[in-house]
């Protein structure tokens, strides 16, 4: 391969040179702009549960009490025992678990929803100390709430305040923003996990519909494996039986229903007719470039370039042409990717992770996380792409290069 | 085989389907030797330039180069030969567009391990020659009818050829650039002593050279 001859040949030939290289760069920009998107996907589905320090969650639905009075579990969330939480922190792949009790409280004039919080998990709803606007977090062994901020405006209530819930007094000792929080697992009321168990333990209609003993809970905040997430999934379901609800990256990724979002296949076959485009495209317009220079092709041969020679040398301008081509259709998808980022996606929080009673104000709206769509192209993808990019390029000119290097130099160079 | 002969083609036949182009021609030239092939066109002249130079096999016969007997070797073979042996006239230059007058005189040689500066001073030297000292950076398209045709002359003689194939070298020059180019073909038969088998159509050219053979269908006259 001549090095000279090859650069001289694609600077020259610029217009040639630009086709081939415009036309394989979009079928490879298509292929890391599919992949990149597909990839945002998935880490938007992450977002909901990572706020919130998991990668699953776990819930078991189950029945209310016909009267609404004192605490109560939501029926989205009922008893998850103390013995079926060790059994599943001991699952291969569980590297934590986090709990937390949700309780809807009916008072005579009032209806919270409170949210017990093992405050020294750094899984799960502690993580709400990040999100308190006034006051402070939670402290041990006291009796003591954070309240949302809207709901205490709404209600009137100051910090250091005492409110009651369900007949047990709670000073208010700080405030937290429910528009920084997670989605998930959402309260007008946080109390220490200790008062929440108490309040659970002691409510007749709860313990009418769903025994309920010190120790157990009803939400389930697991970090996990990413791999080994979706086997998780199943084991826990195994376990709490077919009424548990069972939340992951990939139930989210549902929800969404982007097409990009339904299924890796989807992804693999719009990917593979990327590379089959790209690779047409380079094959037609190397195919035309080449059968421009079978005269030339004839010189080369008939002053003593081989079969191999002849080969190498058209080779080596195809992937250089499909190299360029690729660093080009890479930085397409960089621009591209830069425009799509500014895209917005809701993610639905489907509303048994965030339960508020029906007839409560906003009880039945749907809340979703809104986020800037990530949309970023890994170096992987990109070097996977270049690579690409050549191979085609090597597959392109050596096929063509040992079709043309056959022809006979006499056929070529007959004077007309 | 004399001891001087350096090409010899012996019973040479070439048939495109039913069409037979050459019949049965022998033909010998000799070391140094400046032999003119004449005839009208299609009589076949062409074809057997080919088959002597080993750009097309014969349907039948042998063909002897240098004291090898070339007929039987494979593409790559012949090619491998020529780039040693063998330098190409033709009667429309061709040149490739992309590179230099330097380049395109060195073409030969891109395929052997060498420097690039050797490449260039071989090609440089040669153009000299030529008178095209001056032109040496020049692409094709910058040159006249004349230079090209000087440009391809170096670049047949840059591998120091034994014997130089001409086919039709005036055929696209004005009168006075053909005279030019044969001049400088007759000085390298006279001075070089590179055998030089030319195809042309016009007598008068023919004249100058130490032989002349001419072809009727397909077949040698005299």
């Amino acid at each position: 391969m001549n090095l000279r001859y090859m650069v001289k040949e694609l600077y020259y030939q610029k217009r040639r040179t630009l086709m081939s290289i415009l036309g394989l760069s979009i079928g490879i920009a298509l292929l890391i702009i599919l992949n990149a998107l597909s990839l945002a996907y998935r880490q938007a589905a992450h977002v909901p549960l990572r706020e919130i320090g998991a990668d699953i969650t776990v819930q078991r639905s189950g029945d209310v009490p016909k009267d609404l009075a004192g605490a109560v579990f939501p029926c989205s969330a009922v008893t998850i025992r103390k013995e079926e939480v060790e059994k599943i922190e001991k699952l291969p792949g569980v590297r934590g678990i986090g709990t937390g009790l949700l309780l809807w409280v009916f008072d005579p004039n009032r209806a919270w929803i409170v949210l017990g919080i093992g405050k020294e998990n750094s899984i799960g709803p502690s993580l709400l100390r990040s999100s308190v606007t006034e006051g402070r977090f939670l402290e041990d062994g006291k009796l003591e709430a954070l309240v949302e901020v809207a709901y205490a405006r709404q209600f009137g209530i100051s910090l250091n305040d005492t409110i009651s819930v369900a007949d047990k007094k709670f000073p208010v000792v700080g405030f937290v923003d429910a528009s920084r929080a997670p989605k998930i697992a959402l309260a007008n009321v946080y109390l220490p996990l200790k008062e929440a168990e108490d309040l659970a333990a002691s409510s007749k209609e709860l313990q009418s519909v769903s025994p309920y003993a010190p120790g157990d809970v009803n939400l389930l905040f697991i970090k996990a494996d990413q791999e080994k997430i979706t086997g998780l999934a199943s084991e826990m379901k195994a376990i709490l039986g077919s009424k548990a609800t069972v939340a992951t990256p990939d139930s989210f990724l549902k929800l969404l229903g982007s097409l990009f979002a339904l299924s890796d296949k989807f992804t693999l076959a719009a990917s593979l007719i990327a590379i089959i485009v790209a690779v047409l495209i380079a094959f037609k317009t190397m195919a035309g470039n080449i059968a421009e220079r079978a005269r030339e092709i004839g010189v080369l041969k008939a002053v003593g370039w081989t079969h191999r020679n002849v080969v190498a040398q058209l080779m080596a301008e195809s992937v250089i042409q499909c190299f360029l081509a690729g660093i080009l259709g890479l930085l397409i998808a960089l621009v591209a990717s830069f425009g799509l980022s500014f895209m917005k996606v809701n993610i639905p929080i489907p509303w048994e992770m965030s339960p508020t009673p029906h007839f409560l104000p906003g009880g039945g709206d749907q809340i979703f996380k809104t986020l800037r769509l990530p949309v970023h192209i890994p170096w992987t993808l990109a070097s996977f792409a270049v690579l690409l990019s050549i191979i085609i390029g090597g597959m392109t000119g050596g096929l063509l290069g040992r079709h043309i290097s056959r022809i006979k130099p006499s056929e070529v160079l007959r004077h007309e | 085989m004399s001891k001087s002969t350096i090409l010899s083609g012996t019973d040479l036949s070439k048939k495109y389907g039913d069409l037979e182009v050459v019949k049965g021609v022998s033909l010998a030239v000799n070391e140094g030797e400046f032999v003119c092939l004449v005839g009208k066109s299609g009589c076949g002249k062409t074809t057997l330039l080919s088959l002597l130079s080993g750009l097309e096999k014969p349907t039948k016969g042998k063909v002897t180069l240098d004291g090898r007997e070339i007929t039987a070797s494979s593409e790559d073979e012949l090619a491998l030969f020529r780039r040693d042996n063998v330098g190409f006239i033709f009667q429309s230059f061709n040149l490739i567009p992309t590179l230099s007058a330097w380049e395109n005189v060195a073409l030969p040689l891109f395929p052997i391990k060498m420097t690039n500066e050797e490449r260039r001073r071989r090609a440089t030297e040669l153009l000299g020659k030529m008178e095209l000292g001056h032109r040496i950076e020049h692409l094709p398209s910058a040159l006249s009818g004349g230079e090209k045709q000087r440009v391809a002359i170096a670049r047949a003689l840059v591998n120091n050829p034994r014997i130089i194939f001409a086919d039709e070298p005036t055929g696209n020059l004005d009168s006075s650039t053909g005279e030019a180019i044969m001049g400088i073909l007759n000085r390298l038969h006279r001075d070089e002593g590179v055998a030089i088998l030319m195809v042309t159509h016009e007598d008068e050219l023919a004249k100058t050279a130490n032989r002349l053979i001419r072809m009727k269908d397909g077949e040698i006259m005299s």
